[in-house]
């Protein structure tokens, strides 16, 4: 596996399982993806139906927080990526591979999110999701 | 034995039968209980069920007629559902209420239902998906895009100029009537009375200006008047009076705006919506229509403004002046003039002299404004949240129920002959009508100009009362020839508890004087009866009050009379310091401050110094107005 692949997988992982708070009225701890998803549906209905009050606000608070979640992920993936990139490429697939895995693992066994947005309260990865 | 029992009955009945103070329309049998000297019916001119979409987006699904078996003291669900739709918790009143409105928002009536049913066109759209999806953002996107919008309308799957969802709320409109038709109770034994009603919910730019518009009997509008279509208070009561009292259909109406507290100062103005100054007409109109304020709730207390002037103001309130600032975290902004109820007393003075009519004569009520169709649920050991706020109880009401500057709401309390619709509106009519913060108090204020200062030791109290003035709500007659300064008559009783209800001994009974002078509005405030350093001692632990009054009675006659001056009068009565909703909780949880690692994230408010673990409930009387003779 390549390092820019590497980057990229743990890029993947990391927004779609790390939970990051969200900041303002709303609360909670979802993944960088649900803050995107979030971004996305607010940005649609605004686009369908326009932007009447408080829309924006809530489009530009989920627009900040999908940013720098993913530019935290982001940053976080290069790191990682670059302090693997001295092994080799097995053993850099075995250890990404392997820490990916345990990420999504704890995220499908344990309730690591507070989804304000959702249906339950906690939940985990497919809670978030599903 | 039970013959002679009805013969009574029918006798006492029959005396009264024919020479009804009040004008009955509609029909039903005379109440057994009838007195008239009139009598104090509690209720809850403020509660929302599933078919408001707030609610709903919270995860109520009680409906009206759950909310009208809650007032008459039965058990109801509440969230959380199971997967079957079976409610896992139940809550029930202490004491039923007599009286109670169902007052869901008239504005997104169609829409709550278009989300919720499959057969509908529109429930595949992208908002009711957004709705659905995410409930919290729904709530956060629909309300504020509908109320909170200075030129409301109405999504695109309403269809053509919004008729979809127009149509859609016809159902849930016909069930409100339906529902309340089915329990109110028009027997002799007149256990509850309900009154067919909705919420108008402008908020232009997340300013308050609601109103809850309330219906004499059975005949109401075709359609609520919605924000949407109608953004305007004047608006409204134009509705009002085409619609329903103009109708000649027996149709009769009032509308009580609440939470001025977080109008921004746009609840009372001395000019309409449109900026142009009001008229006498305009003035004339709003106060035919507008006889009520509703002074506190969840959402705070409207009464008058926290500072040094009257240290009892500094109660349940807000920091922000505009409702939408609710969800915000910043600083509050400085409160506006004119968001509190006495100042509108006060303004209504001046523009009374400047018009020659004044727009303001408000009397006072209290109200819940739940979101969990749980009307009169205002113990403050029983409070479990406003419902349809920035607190989510959508999976259950958590154990800090709520903001801790929420609180239980109150009780609207009215003066009548009996318990039926046409006696208790015809009292919200002539504002012989009291708030409470929750307890049952009762209260008598009676204004003329030559009651005894020995009428409070007097068994015939309220029929002098009468007699020689009038109650709260009334103007003060012309004063006879030698009268000095008008004089108060306040009576009032402690809540009784009962039936495991926290109550709480009296402390005292204030008068609360506003005048107008020099085109500016003043106002005082008199101890007149009991010890303000009464109940220092609350145990907090177990929150058992100390001692204090169990009745107390004044004639009162004002020291500073200005007979050139227009004035207002009205009473507030305290009790001695109980135990605030958050202490309840707290201490149900066990929270040890003194220990913070033991204290759960979800109480960690528990331990905040900032907020108030023992308030002074009240009750607070219409007021009587005092005008200048014309020279």
């Amino acid at each position: 596996m390549s390092a820019r692949s590497t980057g990229w997988l743990l890029f993947a992982v990391f927004a779609l399982a790390v939970p990051f708070p969200a900041l303002g009225p709303f609360g909670g701890f979802v993944p960088a993806v649900h803050h995107v998803a979030l971004f996305a549906a607010t940005l649609a209905v605004a686009v369908v139906e326009g932007t009447a009050g408080p829309v924006l606000q809530i489009l530009a608070l989920f627009a900040v927080h999908a940013l720098a979640t993913l530019a935290l992920c982001a940053l976080a993936a290069w790191l990682g990526a670059r302090a693997l990139k001295p092994l080799s490429p097995r053993a850099r697939a075995a250890i990404a591979g392997a820490l990916c895995a345990a990420l999504l693992a704890a995220a499908i066994a344990f309730p690591l999110y507070e989804t304000p947005f959702g249906r339950q309260p906690t939940a985990n990865l497919f809670g978030v999701f599903g | 034995m039970r013959a002679v029992a009805a013969c009574l009955a029918l006798v006492a009945l029959g005396a009264h039968a024919g020479e009804l103070p009040f004008t009955r329309t509609e029909s039903r049998e005379p109440c057994a209980r009838y007195d008239p000297l009139r009598q104090p019916f509690f209720g809850d001119t403020h509660v929302h069920t599933a078919f408001s979409f707030d609610a709903w987006g919270q995860g109520t699904l009680a409906a009206p007629r759950d909310a009208y078996r809650f007032a008459r003291g039965e058990a109801i669900g509440i969230q959380p559902y199971d997967a079957d739709g079976r409610a896992r918790a139940q809550i029930q009143l202490r004491r039923p209420l007599d009286f109670a409105a169902v007052t869901d928002h008239s504005d997104l009536l169609g829409e709550t239902q278009i989300c919720q049913n499959p057969a509908l066109p529109g429930y595949g759209s992208l908002v009711c998906r957004v709705v659905r999806r995410f409930p919290k953002l729904g709530y956060a996107l629909v309300n504020g895009y509908v109320y909170s919008s200075e030129h409301p309308t109405r999504y695109s799957f309403c269809g053509e100029d919004g008729a979809g969802c127009r149509d859609a709320g016809r159902g849930p409109w016909r069930e409100i009537q339906d529902a309340a038709e089915a329990y109110y109770d028009r027997s002799a034994a007149c256990r509850l009375t309900t009154f067919v009603g909705y919420e108008w919910t402008g908020m232009p730019a997340g300013d308050n200006l609601h109103r809850n518009v309330i219906f004499r009997n059975a005949v109401a509008q075709a359609y609520p008047t919605t924000y949407i279509e109608t953004p305007t208070p004047e608006g409204l009561w134009r509705a009002l009076e085409s619609e329903c009292l103009g109708a000649r259909n027996g149709c009769d109406v009032l509308a009580i705006p609440h939470n001025s507290n977080v109008s921004n100062g746009r609840m009372f103005t001395a000019t309409r919506s449109d900026g142009a100054p009001l008229t006498a007409d305009d003035a004339r109109e709003r106060a035919r229509l507008e006889t009520l304020v509703e002074v506190t709730q969840h959402k705070g207390d409207s009464e008058c403004r926290a500072g040094a002037q009257d240290e009892l103001c500094n109660y349940e309130k807000l920091t922000m002046a505009r409702m939408m600032d609710m969800a915000g975290t910043g600083p509050a902004a400085p409160l506006p003039p004119n968001i509190y109820v006495r100042e509108a007393l006060g303004l209504g003075l001046v523009l009374g002299q400047q018009l020659g009519a004044n727009p303001f004569r408000l009397g006072l009520i209290g109200s819940t404004d739940t979101h969990l169709a749980a009307p009169g649920m205002v113990d403050e050991d029983q409070f479990r949240g406003h419902a349809a706020g920035t607190v989510s109880v959508r999976w259950g009401v958590p154990p800090y129920p709520d903001r801790p500057d929420f609180n239980p709401g109150g009780l609207a309390v009215l003066w009548a002959e009996e318990n039926s619709r046409d006696a208790l509106f015809e009292a919200m009519r002539r504002r012989e009508a009291y708030g409470t913060s929750g307890p049952r108090i009762t209260v008598r204020l009676f204004g003329g100009w030559t009651y005894p200062d020995d009428l409070c030791g007097d068994a015939a109290f309220a029929a002098k009362g009468y007699a020689g003035g009038v109650p709260m709500g009334g103007d003060l007659p012309p004063a006879p020839g030698g009268a000095g300064a008008p004089k108060l008559a306040v009576w009032a009783l402690r809540d009784p508890g009962g039936s495991g209800a926290p109550s709480a001994p009296l402390q005292r009974i204030q008068i609360v004087k506003g005048w107008a002078e020099h085109g500016e509005s003043r106002e005082r405030v008199y101890d007149v009866a009991g010890d303000p350093a009464s109940g220092g001692d609350l145990d907090l632990a177990t929150c058992t009050p100390a001692p204090g009054a169990d009745q107390l009675c004044r004639v009162w006659t004002d020291p500073d009379f200005d007979a050139a001056a227009p004035a207002f009068y009205y009473a507030r009565v305290v009790e001695i310091p109980s135990c605030r909703w958050n202490t309840w909780a707290c201490n149900a949880h066990h929270v040890d401050c003194a220990s913070p690692d033991s204290v759960p994230r979800e109480l960690a408010t528990c331990c905040d110094a900032r907020v108030p673990r023992s308030i002074q409930e009240r009750a607070w009387t219409s007021p009587i107005w005092y005008t200048p003779r014309q020279p």
